[in-house]
């Protein structure tokens, strides 16, 4: 089942002789358990891709098409969307400095997203110590991020974006702050949760090395995608 | 979840500090309060205790309070005479500052008529009131003596026999209350030397004159002598039923005075003396308030501006800006209303020790408090934009 398409998305900034294309006539399409990985060297596009797929940067032009509903087509952002409404409640998001909130143990973080779709008490309790086990971090569920080594804090990252059994995930360099051996640890979780979950998994990364196992693999250059087996 | 007071918890050191330092502004400004309440009370507490129908003064003059008023002690017999008035009293009051004990200090000293006169203290705490017509006195307990104390004033010593908490003079010093001629003799009596020196010097002048005798200028010595029956005022209690306008014109057309009733006394001293302390206090409460409220809204855009990378993660994962705001919002009035209530606290326990009066009303507070919590509302919006302002992508390192 077809998650997001993107039919020929284009980004462009500024005008004029100061115009830059992001992203050029850009399509794809992520279905359901689908692991998709978007390689690319710096200025590429690959960071515009992800907040034009996460519904936070509007496109110039082109189509999105979120979850069966079109979100976004050439005259602008379709009217009577919630969009932060859809991120909450069918994204998750994986960042490359885990930004955890910082004032927030390990629990509240994962909770954070639950409080947000109104999900309370001893339902979202056993829903955070659920994933968080399913991360193998329970044991260090009250503490605060700042006592938490970088691969925990990963980890309790995506406990957090898994909160709401999201569609789609979007993860933005999600290894680029880890060792190898932790970074391919991320990489085989979230193949795992793409499976197990049926959530469709973007994620956008500069290291060829962990994109072993991944469904689809595209490479951005200027602005440019192109698909490789 | 409540997210200010986790973040808070996070940076208690920082917040208790924050509170300590926006609390002691809120405490000047609760005693700027008490000032302001406690110079209008020191300033009319002798005119309310006293409360006479009408006070009789130098003509032209705003005396006897809110300016210097001079006048003939015999005159009260005149207004005495005044038809509807039942009594008049001469009064008199001015400021010294004297030995008492070891002490320097300073008080008013007001002089009436002992003997069924007005101005006396009202309300006694301690003793009885002035019975004799010399060497005897009602102090004020501010001033620090005990009953049977023999205080020392002029060329005579007074024996305490009374002690009031009822009034203070406009400067917040304490009261003492003797008899007419005791406050006029330590008001005028002059020291013997100069008493001598004086007469010698007019001696000098009438004898040069040769149109008198020697005998006719010793007279004239004699008659010359400066005189020490000098009043401030006239205070008057009216016949039940008088009118008292009438009175009033009476007086101001045939003894040339000027009268003032109470009310006219207290607006005289409101508009007058009191007025500049007034307005000065009022420029230093509006000051503080604004520093306060400046220190909440940089206190407050700080610890947003901490935050503003997770706040961009709290508006990705789809937060509306409510739940975001409500966090700004929370941090803002939990400053405000702990620093106030530390400020409350404070003053509450501290007032007494204050060297002028500080007169703690509860509107006054129930007011200021309205006006803080204003504040934090007015502080927190410059961090509240910042974050209206914070693009979700930057969370992701982009725009």
């Amino acid at each position: 089942m077809e998650v997001l398409r993107a039919e020929g998305l284009s980004k462009i900034f500024g005008a004029g002789r100061l115009e830059v294309r992001a992203l050029e006539d850009i399509s794809l399409s992520v279905s359901a358990g689908d692991l998709v990985a978007l390689l690319g060297p710096s200025g590429s596009g690959k960071t515009t891709m992800l907040l034009c797929t996460s519904l936070i940067l509007e496109p110039t032009q082109g189509k999105i098409v979120f979850d069966g509903q079109t979100i976004f087509q050439k005259n602008g952002w379709s009217g009577g969307v919630d969009i932060r409404r859809l991120r909450r409640e069918k994204m998750g998001f994986i960042f490359q400095s885990h930004n955890l909130i910082p004032f927030l143990t390990a629990r509240q973080n994962v909770l954070f997203p639950l409080s947000l779709v109104g999900v309370k008490g001893e339902a979202a309790h056993r829903r955070v110590m659920e994933l968080l086990d399913y991360m193998e971090i329970a044991d260090r569920a009250d503490y605060l991020p700042a006592i938490l080594s970088g691969g925990e804090q990963q980890r309790v990252a995506i406990a957090r974006a898994l909160a709401n059994n999201p569609r789609l995930i979007l993860a933005d360099e999600p290894t680029a702050s880890l060792d190898t051996v932790r970074g391919k640890k991320v990489m085989d979780l979230l193949k795992k949760i793409a499976k197990e979950n049926q959530s469709a998994v973007i994620a956008v990364t500069h290291d060829v090395r962990m994109i072993e196992g991944f469904d689809y693999v595209y490479h951005l250059k200027d602005g440019h995608i192109n698909q490789t087996p | 979840m409540d997210l200010a007071v986790y973040d808070l918890k996070l940076h208690q050191g920082r917040f208790i500090a924050t509170i300590l330092g926006v609390g002691l502004l809120f405490t000047i400004v609760l005693a700027m309060n008490g000032l302001y309440r406690g110079n209008i009370h020191d300033g009319l507490a002798v005119i309310q205790a006293t409360n006479p129908d009408l006070w009789v003064v130098e003509r032209y003059r705003g005396g006897p309070f809110n300016e210097q008023s001079s006048m003939p002690e015999y005159y009260h017999y005149s207004v005495k005479a005044v038809p509807g008035v039942e009594r008049a009293s001469p009064y008199i009051i001015y400021a010294v500052e004297r030995q008492i004990g070891n002490e320097s200090r300073h008080f008013s000293i007001v002089g009436y008529d002992v003997f069924g006169g007005l101005g006396g203290p009202q309300k006694i705490y301690a003793g009885r009131g002035l019975q004799q017509a010399h060497y005897e006195m009602v102090a004020h307990a501010k001033l620090g003596v005990r009953l049977g104390d023999k205080v020392p004033l002029g060329l005579h010593t007074y024996k305490v026999v009374g002690l009031t908490k009822e009034a203070v003079d406009n400067n917040g010093d304490p009261v003492v209350y003797l008899s007419l001629p005791d406050a006029q003799e330590i008001l005028y009596q002059k020291d013997n030397e100069e008493v001598r020196a004086q007469r010698e010097r007019l001696a000098r002048t009438l004898n040069s004159q040769k149109s008198l005798s020697p005998v006719a200028a010793a007279n004239l010595v004699e008659a010359l002598a400066p005189d020490t029956h000098i009043i401030n005022a006239i205070l008057v209690r009216l016949k039940p039923g008088a009118d008292p306008t009438a009175v009033v014109n009476h007086i101001r057309q045939w003894l040339y005075f000027s009268v003032y009733t109470t009310q006219d006394e207290i607006q005289l001293m409101l508009k007058g003396k009191l007025s500049g302390m007034t307005k000065q206090l009022l420029l230093f409460r509006t000051l503080l308030m604004i520093i306060s409220v400046v220190i909440i809204a940089l206190v407050i855009y700080t610890f947003t501006m901490e935050k503003i990378r997770s706040i961009a993660v709290m508006k990705l994962i789809g937060a509306p800006n409510l739940v975001i705001v409500r966090l700004v919002l929370e941090q803002s009035l939990l400053l405000t209303f702990s620093a106030f209530l530390f400020a409350l606290v404070l003053i509450n326990l501290t007032y007494p020790y204050f060297p002028k009066t500080i007169l703690l009303v509860p509107e006054d507070e129930i007011i200021t408090f309205i006006v803080v919590l204003f504040g934090g509302l007015l502080a927190s919006i410059l961090g509240i934009v910042q974050v209206l302002k914070t693009q979700p992508a930057m969370a992701l390192g982009g725009q």
